[in-house]
């Protein structure tokens, strides 16, 4: 191999683009300078010229090499055998499919749970009537006697269409002594209830109907408490009281007291399906119950 | 599949088999011998046609079937060439310009080149192949090799002149002169 002194910078700085010049990669003002020196040096010319030719001689010997029309055939009986995607795309697949069954249960339960919420939310909702009534009129009002009324005043008070309910509380509810039982309301409030104050394991608890104005309770998994026959019990603890509610066709009932949870709802348990068969069997029946109907005394109106 | 759009095998072979000339003879002159080349050739070809639906119809299927291609000779290459080789090669670039060119031989046969070529270390081999041969631009070629670009510019430049060197001894050995064509100092304007 010969060593060279090239005489000129130029020449030196020409050859080291030449490469460059090869495979079209210069810019043009750049391939314009090669371009210049080119004309005048026959040295880096021929230099150039034989690059070209052993790239060309490299181009025409790779062309030589015939592709076997055998690999060919085989390559394209083997595509036909097999699908496309099948390792590295299958498990990209089980991961989508994994992060959407996650997303799909997930997003379940949540909507699941907050179904809950909301429903324990109208469970509430619904008690607070009672709940309300029974702290008013019962426990702030005392609207009820220190010896119990006697029973002909009861009926009297609750009137005609409500009378027939207080046998069934009474037998319904052993140990607890009725004291009161009238139509009262809450003040700020159109509503009325139809009010059953007792006494009984050292407390004071409340009975108390009251007629559905649109309002439901959701019959739903993990919001309903218990059930008694096919009543649905549900419960909550409002305002320091516990409340255990039930529906009927028409009506609300609330048995509401500072009893235990357990204790409250056992007790509404057995109330709730002969109320609600008794007010079912009412609204049914052409003397329906009608709360307005009841005289309505300011005695019982519950106090604020 | 079924969150792939459905693939078929005929546009796949639409895309990609007229590639494969280019493809095998890359193949055959960067591998020891032809069974290799074709080995590396099918397993490319099977490759590019698992992940075809990763592919973007209407881009460049040849720069993706090469990238494939120099994914697999990667693995091949561990059989073939030794790094080191190549390192002390690259090392010595910086006195490469103080060596004047080569002279070419006037009379260039296909076998000559073929086996000058073969005696060229496969780290040049392959850049030389890819710009001289395939003409992919310098960007093009970093971005299949995976290379730096000037890492690509130095390989080619060496490779290119390795191989002109190659083939003269190959040329002598058969007796073919070279061209009088090697500069001369002081031959410029």
């Amino acid at each position: 191999m010969n060593v060279l002194n090239f005489n000129s910078e130029q020449c030196a700085r020409i050859r080291r683009q030449l490469d460059a010049y090869l495979s079209n990669e210069l810019l043009v003002e750049t391939t314009s300078d090669v371009l210049r020196h080119l004309e005048s040096c026959e040295a880096c010319s021929r230099e150039l010229e034989a690059r070209t030719r052993v790239r060309d001689a490299l181009r025409r010997a790779a062309a030589s090499q015939i592709p076997p029309e055998e690999l060919r055939q085989s390559i394209q009986r083997q595509l036909r055998k097999r699908q496309p995607g099948f390792s590295g795309g299958s498990r990209r697949l089980i991961w989508v499919v994994a992060l959407a069954m996650l997303a799909l249960f997930g997003g379940i339960a949540t909507e699941q749970w907050i179904r809950v919420l909301r429903g324990r939310r109208m469970v509430a909702g619904v008690l607070a009537l009672g709940v309300s009534d029974h702290i008013q009129c019962a426990i702030k009002g005392h609207n009820y006697p220190d010896i119990a009324n006697p029973p002909e005043q009861l009926r009297q008070k609750l009137g005609p269409q409500y009378a027939g309910l207080l046998d069934v509380v009474r037998q319904k509810l052993p140990g607890f002594e009725i004291l009161e039982a009238h139509i009262c309301s809450v003040k700020g409030s159109p509503r009325k209830y139809v009010h059953f104050i007792t006494r009984g394991r050292g407390t004071i608890l409340s009975v108390i109907l009251t007629k559905r104005e649109g309002e439901q309770l959701p019959n739903k998994k993990g919001v309903v408490s218990g059930n008694s026959g096919s009543v649905s019990l549900y419960e909550a603890h409002l305002e320091g009281m516990n409340a255990a509610g039930f529906e009927s066709k028409e009506y609300f009932g609330f048995v509401v007291s500072d009893l235990s949870p357990e204790t409250t709802v056992q007790i509404a348990s057995e109330l709730a399906p002969p109320l609600k068969a008794a007010l079912d069997a009412a609204s049914a029946s052409e003397a329906r119950l009608d709360l307005d109907a009841v005289p309505f005394s300011r005695a019982a109106r519950a106090q604020p | 599949m079924f969150f792939y759009p459905k693939v078929r095998v005929e546009d796949f072979e639409t895309a990609a088999m007229p590639h494969f000339p280019d493809l095998y003879r890359t193949a055959r002159l960067l591998a020891q011998d032809s069974t290799e080349a074709e080995d590396l050739v099918q397993e490319v070809y099977l490759e590019a046609w698992k992940s075809f639906h990763r592919f973007q119809t209407g881009t460049n299927c040849r720069a993706w079937l090469f990238k494939i291609f120099f994914h697999r000779l990667h693995h091949f290459r561990r059989r073939w060439a030794k790094a080191a080789r190549v390192q002390a090669l690259e090392n010595s670039e910086d006195q490469d310009s103080l060596i004047a060119e080569t002279p070419v031989p006037q009379e260039i046969r296909d076998e000559d080149v073929l086996q000058a070529l073969g005696k060229v270390a496969i780290e040049f081999r392959e850049v030389v192949l890819l710009a001289d041969v395939q003409e992919f631009s310098y960007k093009e070629i970093a971005e299949t090799m995976k290379l730096p670009l000037g890492t690509v510019m130095s390989r080619l430049s060496r490779g290119r002149k390795l191989l002109r060197q190659e083939l003269a001894g190959v040329a002598h050995s058969f007796g073919i002169t070279p061209a009088k064509d090697s500069p001369r100092a002081g031959e410029s304007a």
